[in-house]
């Protein structure tokens, strides 16, 4: 059991000892009766995210049928022609326990059981490299001893279908964290975006402040109220939106870009073309410019996230006059730039809608882009920390107020 | 005590196991899944099934949690030691005439044994959920004024909704059993709906059920659920509708989908798609 543990460790799924302890406790208080309890109960302990449900699903295949993880589960068709079944039913029918009329008659769910039972029966029976439910040895459901009378029923009797043939249809698969984004799951994700400040009307009671007035004003009651906390995001989107780089990202972040705009009222969309040097365009074509200034005074108060795949030549992150505009003007590097923006801008975050896995190997320049950003990928699983990263940086200027 | 589902719940089997599990362990448990996929009906039905009282906390993300348990009326005690508490009973001296209990302090300072379900946890914060964790783990709260500690006589059965609107927190999540409830399948549908309408005639219900999981595959912003489902199939036998039509022609549509723009497309009128 802890060897499953550990398996689900491997896969990514976060455990801890107390899920171990319950799952011990609740197996010794006899709730996992056959193993699609087991796999329920298993379930429940274990998985705390949708997400993981897919994976929880693979490893407990490969762990308890002995499935590889990387095919799809066994098949009740497969099992009937494998060999250690083969082999089973030749020395039942050479013992003289089935008749060679009873495989006839007997129907498939009927044989099978039969053939757990022998399994289960011996102890320790490794038949190779298959690893079925009752060969481990170190799970508690080997011995059938231990469970007199209860077995394992690996059948398709249960009353709710096979823990098999739930993991079999797979229903999980969309949820996983590496998904690539859809509408739903980012909604969800950037809902979590949350800037509490001070607003709307004096209608909540301060009790500390009503109680001290009270108490000066020699008893007679003085109610005072306060504003509420609520939950106000601003944010300002910068949007890389040139070039060829950008090209094969643009579905992924025109989702990102409805789904911001439809969750938050107070969001504003920029754009610039690979990086930024003193200016970004209130439009897709880069010809309504925003001026420097303005945008740096937004700072404190606004979430800034910052949409790119920050891949670019060296010479443009940190030449001087190192645009891709032959005509420019500026002699800082972009670099400083990007610098200077995430000085006025302290609760921001980079999203790339390149792999994190890739940014290595990509270009040098992400690497030099992410010492000044704090930079996640587009996937649902780096968009989640992206939020969180903002939420924690944001609490402390919150907390300032304004 | 096993909960069995009941004649007004189809209960899936796998669902049946797992808040039998969920009970027999003593663990809160958190129910997600689609809207309308009846998270909230499950609770009810527990309590209904096993003859236990309900205790049911809406949740709003003004909560802090502590008014789950109690709320200690501070201006009432006020305006009491102000101006007297009258022929109220009250007695400015006594606390407890001050303390209101929440569902959660209702729940554990009963005398029998209730099912407490927090719905929609994920409105709240997640500051609130933290203050919740031990609250639930323990089955206990501290009145702070006084510094009394509250405990559950009978554990009550907790069930906590979340549509998901928010991500709840890890330390919350590890402190329940989480199950989310896929969506039903046809054939487990026709079950749901025979229980709802025991005299349907096969050929409606077929096609109903046939339209119904067309319109949910189009990848409308709200796909119709469960209960949009039985809405739409009531409305038309109220109506003495004989059949669902197809396409365009589905009568009743504004029980089925929901926001305006789904409407829009379903009748076949564009917005001008912006970017």
């Amino acid at each position: 059991m802890v060897g499953f543990v550990y398996a689900l460790m491997d896969a990514g799924i976060p455990v801890s000892v107390r899920y171990l302890l319950e799952f011990t406790h609740a197996i010794r208080s006899g709730m996992a009766r056959d193993l699609d309890q087991l796999f329920l109960l298993a379930r429940l302990v274990f998985v705390k995210r949708v997400e993981h449900c897919d994976t929880f699903e693979q490893v407990f295949a490969s762990y308890f049928f002995g499935a590889d993880p990387a095919q799809a589960l066994i098949r009740w068709e497969d099992l009937l022609s494998s060999k250690p079944f083969h082999e089973w039913l030749r020395d039942q029918v050479e013992q003289g326990k089935l008749s060679p009329e009873d495989v006839q008659e007997l129907d498939t769910d009927e044989l099978l059981a039969r053939f757990w039972e022998t399994v289960l029966a011996q102890e320790g029976a490794h038949h190779g490299g298959n690893r079925w439910v009752g060969t481990r040895g170190g799970s508690p459901y080997g011995h059938a001893a231990r469970h007199p009378g209860g077995g394992i029923r690996v059948q398709g009797k249960g009353i709710h279908g096979t823990a098999q043939k739930v993991i079999g249809a797979r229903r999980f698969v969309s949820y996983s964290d590496h998904s690539t984004l859809s509408a739903e799951n980012l909604r969800q994700a950037l809902q979590s975006l949350r800037s509490l400040r001070p607003s709307g009307p004096e209608t909540e009671l301060d009790l500390d402040e009503t109680i001290a007035r009270t108490a000066k004003n020699g008893g007679e009651i003085e109610l005072v109220f306060g504003r509420e906390l609520r939950n106000r995001v601003k944010l300002i989107v910068l949007m890389d939106n040139g070039g060829y780089s950008m090209t094969p990202y643009i579905p992924l972040v025109r989702t990102l870009f409805n789904n911001i705009r439809g969750l938050f009222a107070d969001a504003k969309f920029c754009y610039f073309h690979n990086c930024i040097y003193g200016v970004v365009f209130r439009d897709p074509a880069r010809t309504d410019p925003v001026p420097w200034e303005k945008l740096m005074n937004e700072g404190h108060a606004t979430r800034l996230i910052i949409v790119g795949d920050a891949n670019m030549a060296p010479a443009e992150l940190m030449a001087c006059y190192g645009s891709l505009d032959l005509f420019t003007a500026q002699r800082k590097p972009g670099v400083e730039w990007l610098r200077e923006l995430r000085n006025a801008f302290p609760v921001s975050v980079w999203l790339n809608p390149i792999e994190k896995a890739r940014w290595g190997r990509e270009s040098t320049s992400i690497q030099l882009i992410r010492r000044v950003f704090h930079m996640e990928d587009l996937t649902l699983a780096g968009i989640k920390n992206a939020v969180t990263h903002l939420n924690l940086q944001g609490q402390v200027y919150d907390r300032l107020g304004n | 005590m096993r909960f069995a589902g009941t004649d007004r719940y189809y209960l899936n089997a796998e669902l049946g196991e797992i808040v039998n599990i969920a009970i027999a362990m003593e663990k809160p448990l958190l129910l997600t899944g689609e809207a309308g996929t009846g998270k909230t009906q499950l609770a009810f039905e527990i309590a209904r099934a096993l003859g236990l009282k309900m205790e049911e906390a809406r949740c709003k993300s003004t909560f802090k949690g502590e008014e789950l348990c109690y709320v200690y009326d501070t201006v009432l005690r006020l305006n009491d030691s102000r101006f007297g508490s009258g022929d109220t009973g009250r007695d400015v001296n006594n606390i407890w005439d001050y303390l209101r209990f929440g569902p959660i302090g209702r729940a554990f300072l009963s005398e029998d044994r209730r099912v407490l379900l927090l719905d929609e946890i994920d409105k709240t914060d997640s500051d609130t959920q933290d203050n919740l964790l031990d609250v639930l783990e323990e089955r206990s709260f501290v009145i702070r004024e006084i510094n009394h500690k509250v405990t559950a006589l009978h554990p009550p059965i907790i069930l906590i909704t979340s549509n998901a609107k928010r991500e709840l927190s890890d330390p919350f999540l590890r402190r329940c059993f989480c199950h989310y409830i896929p969506f039903p399948p046809p054939d487990e549908m026709v079950q749901i709906v025979r229980l709802h309408f025991p005299d349907i005639p096969e050929a409606f219900l077929e096609t109903c059920l046939v339209s119904f999981y067309r319109l949910r595959e189009q990848g409308f912003e709200k796909p119709p659920a469960t209960a949009e489902l039985l809405d739409w199939i009531g409305s038309m036998r109220k109506m003495g509708i004989r059949g669902p039509g197809a396409g365009r022609e589905i009568p009743h549509i504004g029980t089925l989908l929901k926001r305006t723009q789904d409407i829009l497309r379903h009748k076949g009128i564009r917005k001008p798609s912006s970017l």
